[in-house]
């Protein structure tokens, strides 16, 4: 049994391989990777370093800045970049469309800016290159033009019917053939990835980390299981249909609806069943959620009469400048966690909404392996919408410590006596600044990640198990030979 | 001869999959409607939705802040629309990307210019399914689907020697079918554009004719294409196996390569610097004696120094929103470099465009619809100088620390934008050169199909 599978499956990568055509356009493919990875990894480069510098230059500028009142510094504030995994030179992901900066201070949450799809024209929207879109999108087309005949040549010149009688099942053959073309895909693949790890390697100075390894492994694993998946379709289509014709349309028309046409199509259904509201909405709400809780500007905002009122109390005294801590700074932390908590819950609703538009997708990733895929992938290179709301979080989570460590110093240090019109304004020492560390993101490890994608791992584990069971299973129901 | 346009017509219709592409363009024509408009019509609501929390915050702001002018503008914003053009839902471009709605306060601009818009990025990745997608993506699979066979599906049945002994002009009998298909598919688009006439709206004019015009001239090239290629006289697996790869290049992998060049080529780091310019050449200014804040300040704007500036006070509003206008100040160069790089990405794109007519294509319709990259870069342009007449109309009041009531402020309504639509001709140009250039070819193919003959 084996034996014949394995002869099969040779014969079908010689003839392959034999075909110039095939393989002039095989080695086209493995090429283009090549290329896609090295510039993958010059992009990720160039884009990491500038990141990388103005970082640098934010902490100096920050570190440098003289004496002064903390609660200017809380307003000078801080600049935070997105930085790009290691592994997002193999899938861009949302990387272009998402922002790169953005900026941290007291009171006011801003967006994250200066996203790639900011500077760009429209051609940005045709795509973008990268190792990831030559494995999700050409090879399965190569595939397919690689694998269409497989079967209907056969049946067309009539040796299909010789190989069945002798002594070569159907299911034999199918598998045979399945494994033909997938050493095809596999042989350009695989020194693919060897070259991209050693590129990697070399270019993080051999010091790999090991949730990173992980994560290329998982991804060598899932973009086999669905180099797989296509290559079966592929030769049941073949074995199932009249003409090599057919097969040829019936999988082009299939590659053309799951790859190019779905992904807008639910992505557009879901913005529309989850409509988001626009900035401005979005702010006037958090703005009257604010109102409702108290105005920290108005003196006789009940909420704050009310804190005051109780600290007079506790400490004894009859007026605010006689408390034994700065009052302002004390009522500005108030203010402070107030204003953060009902943003965030905001932007936690937000970000929930989109999650909803994105389940669409997801769940079309069911029907739809290439979708499952590709959730994966980015999500294993960092470079989903997931990991940039981490980003988001992590950031405000920042802005909040420097606000309150801000607050803290004026409570803690700043006088209560304000300074005359003419006089010189109070100041803490600038040895402060170098006590508020320097914001680094940190990127989940792979086990969340895995978890996180379970609905799209268990998309590719169902489509293998099913293309498996319909390799042994489905030759009955084959009518024609 | 109308008779035999009436077979060939009757011969076309018998096959399923014709009604199968007509249906899908159709059913996706008007899906893609649909969803354009509804991006669109959303986009509209929010601005209906700005113009009225324009005056609401004004006056929240009045309520709170009112007693003090100078925090009153610290506070105020002022905003401005991009209001989208009937065509945009059309073509929805950019606009997903960029912010359709700028609000600032009287603060640094360039701190507040560049604030997106609240947008899904998954959404942005994936792109929007609008009409124009369905006419760059899926016209062009359809013609490939309705001509790949045309001479080989007669030879592989038999039908060709046939055909031969029957006919001596063979080529006028392939160019009958093939103007069927045509007639066809330009039937369709046609039925597509009376729907979007209706549906949105669109006026009659200039903008129709230049978007019909480029649409047209787009199939004709994909006509052209495809009959060049079966004009090579293979097998209908070589033809459509060429046809798809020739599509895949010039949709997905030849414009995602050109992209990742001018990403390359041409990134922008000046955006960060001119961020951290703007915000140290504020901030710095509070550690700093007046006079550094002031003499730039009174050098830009000579005749704001006939308001008295009170040097001796630790704080004014004057001192303040002169930090704030050097934090602008100090950014000019970086911004610039800026729009420099951006004219450079342009000129790329557009020389790229010229032997990519998808690009081309593309381009073009988001031109006279207003949503392109420029239509955003004329809005940012529109809002500085808005930015910059607020200032100079409320800096006075400020500066002399007059009551608020004297400002009118109140009354400040949102500010709409109408992007202005370029038509480039020239455009057409690279469009019909290359569309020629393949008919030539195919002529040149089937007068040697003759000739074997």
């Amino acid at each position: 049994m084996k034996n014949i599978v394995f002869t099969i499956s040779r014969q079908t990568y010689k003839s392959i391989i034999a075909n110039r055509a095939t393989l002039a356009l095989a080695v086209l493919l493995g090429l283009s990777l090549c290329l896609a990875t090295y510039v993958g990894w010059q992009n990720f480069k160039l884009q990491n370093s500038q990141r990388l510098h103005y970082k640098q230059l934010v902490r100096a500028q920050w570190l440098a800045k003289p004496d002064k009142h903390p609660h200017r510094m809380a307003h000078y504030g801080y600049l935070a970049f997105r930085e790009k995994h290691e592994l997002s030179f193999f899938d861009f992901g949302i990387e272009s469309f998402a922002g790169v900066s953005i900026f941290l201070e007291a009171h006011k949450q801003n967006t994250v800016n200066f996203s790639e799809a900011g500077f760009s024209n429209g051609m940005l929207r045709f795509g973008e290159i990268s190792v990831a879109m030559v494995l999700q999108l050409l090879v399965p087309l190569l595939i397919i033009f690689l694998g269409y005949n497989s079967i209907a040549t056969e049946r067309e010149s009539g040796t299909l019917k010789i190989l069945l009688c002798q002594k070569v099942s159907w299911r034999k053959l199918l598998w045979g053939k399945t494994f033909g073309i997938l050493a095809i895909v596999l042989s350009i693949f695989i020194p693919l990835i060897l070259l991209t790890i050693l590129l990697w390697a070399s270019l993080s100075d051999w010091a790999v980390s090991g949730d990173s390894a992980i994560r290329l492994l998982i991804l060598i694993i899932c973009y086999s299981a669905y180099f797989f998946i296509i290559v079966a379709i592929t030769v049941l289509v073949s074995a199932f249909s009249k003409s090599s014709r057919t097969v040829l349309t019936t999988l082009l028309a299939a590659w053309i609806v799951l790859i190019i046409i779905v992904p807008r199509i639910t992505q557009a259904v879901g913005n529309r069943i989850f409509p988001v509201p626009s900035k401005l909405e979005f702010l006037d709400q958090i703005a009257s959620d604010v109102q409702k809780q108290g105005d920290s500007h108005d003196a006789n905002d009940p909420h704050y009469a009310g804190i005051k009122d109780s600290l007079l109390k506790a400490y004894s005294v009859d007026d605010v400048k006689k408390l034994p801590f700065n009052y302002g700074g004390f009522i500005m932390a108030e203010g402070e966690r107030i204003t953060a908590g009902i943003y965030s819950a905001h932007q936690k609703k937000l970000n929930e909404k989109f999650q909803r538009q994105n389940g669409i997708t997801a769940m079309v990733a069911l029907l739809n392996p290439y979708l499952a895929l590709k959730q994966v992938s980015m999500a294993l290179t960092a470079s989903d919408f997931e990991t940039f709301v981490d980003f988001q979080n992590q950031a405000e989570a920042y802005r909040y410590g420097l606000a309150q460590k801000m607050n803290k110093l004026q409570i803690d240090k700043i006088s209560n006596e304000k300074p005359g019109e003419h006089d010189k304004p109070l100041s803490i020492s600038r040895s402060n600044w170098a006590e508020q560390p320097d914001f680094n993101y940190k990127f989940k490890i792979y086990g969340k990640v895995l978890q996180q994608e379970a609905v799209a791992l268990a998309a590719l584990g169902l489509w293998l198990s099913m293309v498996i069971l319909l390799l042994q299973y489905s030759p009955r129901w084959i009518k024609n030979v | 001869m109308k008779n035999t346009y009436k077979l060939e017509f009757k011969l076309f219709f018998r096959s399923t999959s014709a009604w199968i592409g007509i249906l899908v363009l159709l059913v996706t024509g008007f899906a893609g409607l649909y969803f354009g408009k509804t991006f669109i019509d959303k986009q509209n609501r929010a601005i209906e939705k700005a113009a009225v929390l324009q005056q609401k915050n004004t006056q929240n702001n009045l309520e709170h802040f009112g007693n003090d002018i100078g925090l009153f503008f610290f506070h105020n914003k002022f905003s401005m629309a991009n209001v989208p053009q009937p065509w945009a839902a059309f073509a929805n471009g950019q606009r997903d990307v960029n912010p359709y709605l700028i609000s600032a306060t009287m603060l640094a601009l360039e701190g507040q210019i560049y604030d997106t818009e609240i947008s899904n990025p998954v959404s942005l990745l994936f792109g929007n399914m609008d009409l124009s997608f369905v006419f760059i993506y899926l016209f062009p699979l359809v013609i490939i689907a309705l001509v790949y066979s045309l001479i080989a599906e007669e030879r592989e049945s038999g039908i060709w020697p046939l055909l031969k002994s029957q006919t001596n002009q063979l080529s006028k009998l392939i160019w009958k079918k093939f103007m069927v298909r045509m007639v066809t598919i330009y039937f369709t688009s046609i039925v597509l554009f009376l729907a979007a006439l209706l549906f949105l709206h669109l006026p009659i004019d200039q903008n129709l004719f230049a978007v019909s015009v480029i649409i047209w001239l787009y199939l004709a090239f994909w006509f052209a294409v495809s009959f060049f290629v079966i004009s090579l006289s293979k097998s209908s697996n070589y033809n459509a196996s060429v046809l798809v790869a020739l599509w895949v290049l010039l949709c997905v992998v030849l414009p995602a390569s050109l992209n990742l060049v001018l990403t390359q080529k041409y990134s922008v780091p000046e955006a960060l610097q001119n961020v951290i310019n703007q915000r140290e050449g504020y901030h710095e200014k509070w550690d700093m004696p007046k006079e550094v804040t002031m003499k730039p300040f009174f050098e830009h704007y000579p005749h704001l120094k006939q308001y008295p500036f009170p040097a001796d006070k630790t704080f004014s509003w004057f001192w303040y929103y002169g930090m704030q206008q050097m934090g602008d100040d100090q950014a000019v160069e970086s911004r610039k470099s800026v729009a420099e790089k951006l004219k450079l990405r342009q000129r790329f794109t557009s020389i790229a465009a010229l032997f990519l007519p998808t690009v081309q294509t593309q381009l073009g319709i988001n031109e006279v619809a207003g949503t392109d990259l420029n239509a955003h870069l004329a809005f940012q342009e529109a809002y500085r100088s808005y930015h910059e007449k607020t200032r100079l109309q409320f800096y006075p009041a400020i500066f002399l620390e007059h009551g608020i009531e004297t400002t009118k402020v109140s009354s400040t309504k949102l500010e709409a934008f109408t992007p202005g639509t370029i038509k480039d001709w020239t455009r057409l140009a690279s469009l019909s050169l290359l569309t020629i250039l393949f008919l030539i070819l195919t002529l040149i193919n089937l007068r040697e199909i003759q000739i074997v003959k």
